[in-house]
């Protein structure tokens, strides 16, 4: 039912990756494409700087509909690199359908496919895609109930296992990598480019380390409140290369579609530098810093690829945790596949009741207005209840045995059979268009007056 | 066993240990933190006994230590080792020891088994000249370990291998910045030693290939340093191209030991 199509830091480079970068402001554009296609009933984008990827909701729950949505997705997504100069992106997509899919959005949840095994602000992130998706209003019940499982499970994890604990984060890494360079950092001037969260993360760390901070952003409002905010000085825009020829390290988070620090800029102010190091880290996607600046002597350029092989080493302690969350989230996946697998039970469920309940209803209203006539309201409200309870009693074990075939090949048989030999109007089985039906079948309660089931 | 090989030996096996442990710490993975805290504490009973073993040595030679070329290239590596002792927390280049101590192995040993103790009468001049070459070179010594280590984190950090030694190699400013204090500090007493050195060859030299070709080495080694110096403060030549002035000019200050210890084992030998 749940389709899931992307690509990540460990499916693609960076500079494959930024060409399908989405900023906020596009999202409810790309959210109203995504659910116009044929075979796609909702849709929610998580785009962060290591991933972007669209979950959706197969209009069709069968194999070949959970493939057409799949299709339609890689296509839709294709579409939009090509508008950002990604040429034959769809190679690079990854696509993940049904089971896969869930678990892989749980495990995206639970930063257990983060580049930082761990890291907090994922969840953030998976919340605002979820919210995007809702203010857009492409996301509906399956996915709704998907990404607040997802949302659960998550902290599930970070309370119940030390994933998360000792943390190595990008903006730790960062300043590790700080420290490799310039030893103590203590007076040392971080330029922050751009207000990105990961960015202000490593600023904060930085300036824990006794850095200096300058921001230096285009708009003038945020990066003095920013800079207010964090205890550092505000540049303008127009004062960059300023601001370089002063920095240590240079945290740069900018949603600029080019480069914003070039090697030509960089390379004029090595003299008035002397020689000093200079140490860049580009969070940003796509990146800000033109990769060769590396190349410069007295220069180091880290972008989040090279962060996450750094950071890839440093897992070995958060395994057995990891895999401790591996199963937790391996758990809440299958019960969530369950919960979807009863959905495809769950219609015919629903109308089997409810045809025998009219059976039901309409002898008890013959013998009501006939032989019963003189029946008080307290027994006829009595006989209401009753006759609930018979049809709850009687369908109790053929319900929970059609209940547990959900999810298999067999269940389809049954759900046919059960249709045939009850003359069930025609069900929509395991769709998009079925979201909207009840999960069970509501609580016995007596009809209303000229109901199914007398008063 | 006279106590001088006794001596020898526990400076052998001290300096052999405080290597074992420095290389351990850099060549295992995450590091051996508390290895690395060992290692320098080692050292530190490697120095004395070095000490205590030149000066037994060349009593027992009935030699002086700074008028004897047998007892330079140790005293050198000596000075190294307990410059090394009293800079590494003021610098922050504790890893250095993975190359100072193996270099103090090497010329502990080298001293015992090449060449022997010979009295060269030169009276103060020479004594001036070797004294001020043993200091010198003690500080190239470690500013060449500092540029070489400086050279390998720079690798690193460039080509992004830098988890591989994050936390166990120096920061590269603090390599640089050691460096460039060494060699400001051994420069004057080189400058010292080619002076005294000029004068006394001026005396007793007899103008062999090998007295010209040590004194080119020991004049390019100067240029060299010199020009490190200068451009750093000019033109703000730091980090690698320091680096490999720095090394550039102590090859040649190898070279000019080499010049003098080759031409002591040919004497011997004839």
């Amino acid at each position: 039912m749940i389709v899931a199509v992307g690509l990540s830091h460990r499916d693609a480079p960076i500079d494959i990756r930024e060409h399908l970068a989405i900023d906020k402001e596009q999202l409810p554009e790309l959210l109203a494409r995504l659910v116009a296609r044929p075979a796609v009933s909702e849709a929610a984008v998580l785009s962060t700087c290591n991933r972007v990827e669209v979950y959706a909701v197969a209009l069709d729950g069968t194999d070949a509909g959970l493939e057409a949505a799949a299709s339609d997705l890689v296509r839709e997504l294709d579409d939009w690199a090509a508008l950002h100069g990604g040429v034959g992106f769809a190679r690079h997509l990854k696509r993940r359908v049904g089971a896969d899919a869930v678990l892989h959005l749980f495990r995206v949840a639970s930063s257990l496919d983060s580049l930082v095994i761990g890291e907090p602000q994922i969840l953030g992130q998976v919340k605002d895609a979820l919210e995007h998706a809702r203010a857009s209003r492409s996301v509906g019940r399956y996915l709704e109930r998907a990404m607040s499982k997802a949302l659960h499970v998550a902290k599930r994890v970070r309370t119940e296992t030390a994933v998360g604990a000792g943390q190595v984060s990008v903006a730790s890494i960062a300043v590790d990598l700080a420290r490799q360079i310039f030893g103590d950092l203590t007076g040392r001037a971080a330029v922050l480019l751009g207000a990105g969260e990961m960015a202000e993360g490593a600023a904060r760390a930085l300036i824990a380390a006794g850095a200096r901070l300058i921001v230096v952003n285009r708009s003038r409002e945020r990066g003095e409140s920013l800079a207010a905010d964090m205890g550092g000085t505000y540049r303008p825009w127009e004062q960059l290369v300023d601001a370089l020829v002063e920095a240590d390290v240079v945290v740069a988070s900018t949603s600029a579609r080019g480069f914003v620090v070039t090697r030509p800029m960089v390379a004029s102010i090595a003299k008035a530098r002397r020689g000093k190091s200079l140490f860049f880290v580009d969070i940003a996607v796509p990146r800000d810093v033109e990769p060769a600046v590396n190349e410069l002597e007295n220069v180091y350029l880290y972008d989040v690829d090279d962060l996450a092989q750094v950071v890839s080493e440093s897992m070995r302690e958060r395994r057995v945790e990891a895999e401790r969350a591996e199963r937790l989230v391996a758990h809440e996946a299958a019960q969530l596949a369950a919960w979807v697998d009863s959905l495809q039970v769950t219609p015919t469920v629903v109308a089997l009741r409810a045809q025998v309940r009219r059976a039901l209803a309409a002898e008890i209203d013959r013998s009501l207005a006939g032989r019963l006539k003189h029946l008080p309201e307290d027994d006829r409200r009595a006989l209401a209840l009753m006759a609930d309870a018979a049809v709850n009693r009687v369908l109790h074990t053929p319900v929970t045995r059609l209940r547990a075939l959900a999810g298999e090949a067999r269940a389809d048989d049954a759900v046919q059979l059960i249709e045939h030999l009850f003359a069930l109007p025609d069900v929509e089985v395991a769709s998009g268009a079925a979201a909207d039906e009840p999960e069970a079948p509501a609580p016995p309660t007596p009809p209303a007056h000229n109901g199914s089931l007398p008063r | 066993m006279p106590p001088v090989e006794l001596v020898f030996l526990g400076t052998v096996l001290a300096y052999a240990t405080a290597c074992a442990l420095f290389f351990a710490h850099l060549g295992v993975r995450g590091g051996l933190p508390r290895v690395a805290r060992f290692a320098p504490l080692v050292l530190a009973v490697a120095v004395p006994l070095h000490a205590a073993y030149i000066g037994l040595a060349s009593i027992v030679a009935h030699v002086c230590p700074v008028e004897s070329l047998h007892f330079v290239a140790s005293a050198s590596s000596l000075g190294a080792a307990a410059l090394y002792l009293v800079l590494r927390r003021r610098f922050a280049i504790d890893a250095l020891g993975a190359f100072v101590a193996p270099a103090a192995l090497t010329a502990v040993l080298g001293s015992r088994f090449v060449g022997v103790p010979v009295h060269r009468a030169g009276g103060g001049l020479l004594a001036l000249h070797i004294t001020a070459n043993v200091l010198g070179d003690a500080m190239f010594l470690l500013a060449a370990g500092a540029a070489a280590l400086y050279l390998v984190q720079e690798k690193q950090l460039k080509k992004k291998r830098a988890r591989g030694l994050l936390g166990r190699l120096p920061a590269l400013d603090a390599l640089d910045r050691a460096g460039h204090r060494l060699l400001l500090a051994g420069f004057p007493l080189l400058t010292l030693g080619i002076i005294t050195g000029s004068v006394w060859s001026q005396k007793v030299e007899s103008g062999s290939a090998a007295d010209v070709a040590r004194g080119l080495f020991a004049y390019a080694t100067w240029l060299l340093f010199a020009a490190v110096l200068v451009l750093r403060a000019v033109a703000g030549w730091r980090g690698r191209r320091a680096a490999y002035g720095t090394l550039a000019g102590f090859a040649f200050a190898v070279a000019v030991l080499v010049v003098y210890l080759a031409r002591a084992a040919m004497t011997r030998l004839s």
